[in-house]
């Protein structure tokens, strides 16, 4: 299974380096390695992180339902990321920006692993991620609007969507890193997680603490999420659609998932991005849809599919 | 009272002599109007008029009350005549008509031609004629000197949008000899067919994604000019500057 997802991503990344707004085939070398690397790059990046991630969350809480953007990781990272940007912070510093969206995330995620070590991870878990990401979407409406700056509204609208397009290869660089050493500790935690699938008392006699498996989740999906977020806006459903898809193929052990969900979070996202970028050569569009907008949309009757099962 | 004034105005005094401080701007576009064409009688105008990034009457408007758009707030200034923009704050003028407060919104002009007609009629509005008159001239004279053709150019608007072709940009563009090219969304297309000039504003108090866009490596072969947002955020006589700036 991680063979094909492997080869199917090599065959995206090609694609992806192919095709955009300028037209088909191989572009002029500005456009290759300036726009289209980048933009490939940073989907790629952006995709793994959420992919994994959700896969982890779904692991360490045994609940089908966990994703970043569901329980508001997602939206604490954009609210850093916002905080940052509006206020001047990355235009001072341009590691800030990232920087940020990780805090974001952190606190997010610490606040839910927190509530989980002491309610359970059953519904009242996804209900405190809902809260949360309420919150976060309530403080970044007050952080725009409070920003010294006129533009900020709009802007938010736009950005909220997501989108992989047109960020400078510096940008991409300053998300990327931060985004693969969260994917390598989150990669990392499979033995732990298995051994938490069997019930928190079983872990801890085979010497995993629950808790402490949860720290360590929530510190690689805020670093694989964070600065993802914060450079690439809202793009949700990734994390909950892969591993749920991913599942009947590798079965239900949570270490088995881990991989196949990062290469899978990947194509998802490079293909939903690839997809945007068609999009204006077979309708008549004036502008490529954004990718939050795809992937919502393509996430949402998967939701509901899920429910009904 | 209004009859007394309205007698006045028809004799030819002008009524800003007597009503002193009775026009609130809500709108930085009106801010601009207002304190161009009649500062006398300004009671309040919006906070964005003091900002010189976006403003060009910031000096001006740092000796006015700066209001937002609260009903409660102008109520309390007892204005005779609320200025506003088409979009924004549409209830807060709402509520204001409702109590009788005489409440005009402009639009913003997509052309020269446009700048003239609502400038006579803010002019008039305000009393202020003449004002309007001069302004317009001065426009006018600053607009006819011929421009050499240039070649193409876009303008790019906060947000990497095009302006359009209908759009005061455009119309700057042209002036200045330059043949404005709508370019489809994303840097992609922009790099693939590259204008001879790319104009960007410059709104230097305010980071934005856009400005973070336009440092994008991929556009450093293109060659471009800065124009200061102020000149076109609001069009207006001063937008002629924008056009001498790109000759």
């Amino acid at each position: 299974m991680t063979r094909y997802l492997a080869l199917l991503l090599l065959v995206l990344c090609v694609a992806s380096l192919l095709a955009g707004g300028a037209g088909l085939g191989v572009p002029p070398s500005t456009i290759l390695w300036l726009l289209r690397l980048p933009r490939t790059v940073l989907a790629v990046a952006v995709g793994a992180g959420l992919g994994v991630s959700g896969a982890v969350l779904q692991g360490a809480l045994g609940n089908r339902l966990a994703d970043p953007g569901l329980l508001g990781i997602g939206g604490c990272a954009s609210l850093g990321g916002a905080v940052a940007f509006y206020w001047g912070l990355a235009a001072a510093a341009p590691l800030a920006l990232p920087l940020a969206g990780f805090l974001g995330a952190a606190l997010g995620g610490l606040a839910l692993f927190g509530f989980a070590a002491r309610a359970g991870t059953g519904l009242a878990f996804i209900l405190a991620g809902v809260a949360l990401a309420s919150v976060a979407s309530a403080l970044l409406a007050l952080a725009m609007a409070l920003a010294p700056n006129p533009f900020a509204l709009a802007e938010l609208g736009d950005w909220l969507m997501g989108s992989v397009a047109d960020k400078t290869p510096a940008t991409v660089l300053l998300a990327s890193v931060p985004i693969a050493v969260g994917c390598a500790m989150l990669l990392r935690l499979g033995t732990r997680l298995d051994a938490l699938a069997l019930g928190e008392t079983t872990a801890a006699s085979l010497g995993f603490d629950a808790a402490a498996t949860w720290r360590w989740a929530a510190a690689g999906v805020a670093l694989a999420v964070g600065a993802g977020a914060a450079t690439a806006g809202g793009i949700g459903f990734v994390g909950l659609i892969v591993p749920n898809l991913l599942r009947p193929a590798v079965g239900e052990r949570p270490a088995a998932l881990l991989w196949p969900s990062l290469l899978g979070g990947a194509c998802l996202l490079l293909a939903a991005d690839l997809l945007a970028r068609l999009a204006p050569m077979l309708l008549p569009l004036h502008a490529q849809p954004r990718l939050g907008v795809l992937t919502a949309l393509l996430g949402a009757p998967f939701l509901v599919i899920l429910a009904r099962r | 009272m209004k009859a007394l004034l309205l007698a006045l105005m028809a004799i030819g005094l002008p009524a800003a002599a007597l009503a002193a401080r009775d026009v609130v701007s809500l709108n930085l576009c009106t801010d601009e109007a207002l304190l161009t064409l009649a500062p006398h009688r300004a009671a309040a105008v919006s906070f964005l008029a003091r900002d010189p990034s976006l403003s060009v009457v910031a000096a001006a408007a740092r000796n006015v009350p700066a209001i937002r758009a609260d009903a409660e707030a102008v109520l309390a200034l007892h204005p005779r005549l609320v200025l506003a923009g088409h979009y924004g704050a549409q209830s807060v003028l709402v509520a204001l008509r409702r109590t009788g407060v005489r409440v005009l919104t402009f639009g913003e002009p997509r052309s020269f031609a446009g700048i003239r007609s609502q400038w006579q009629a803010i002019a008039r509005v305000l009393g202020a004629k003449a004002h309007g008159k001069a302004a317009i001239a001065a426009m006018d004279a600053q607009l006819a000197r011929p421009s050499a053709p240039r070649g193409t150019a876009t303008w790019l608007e906060p947000g990497l949008a095009d302006a359009g072709v209908d759009s005061i940009e455009a119309a700057v563009l042209r002036h200045a000899g330059y043949r404005p090219v709508v370019r489809s969304d994303g840097l992609e297309a922009l790099v693939a067919n590259p204008p001879r000039l790319l104009v960007v504003p410059a709104i230097p108090r305010f980071p934005s994604l856009a400005d973070a866009l336009l440092t994008h490596p991929a556009l450093a072969g293109i060659a471009r000019k800065t124009v200061p947002a102020r000149f076109v955020v609001c069009p207006g006589p001063w937008t002629a500057t924008a056009v001498h700036l790109l000759r």
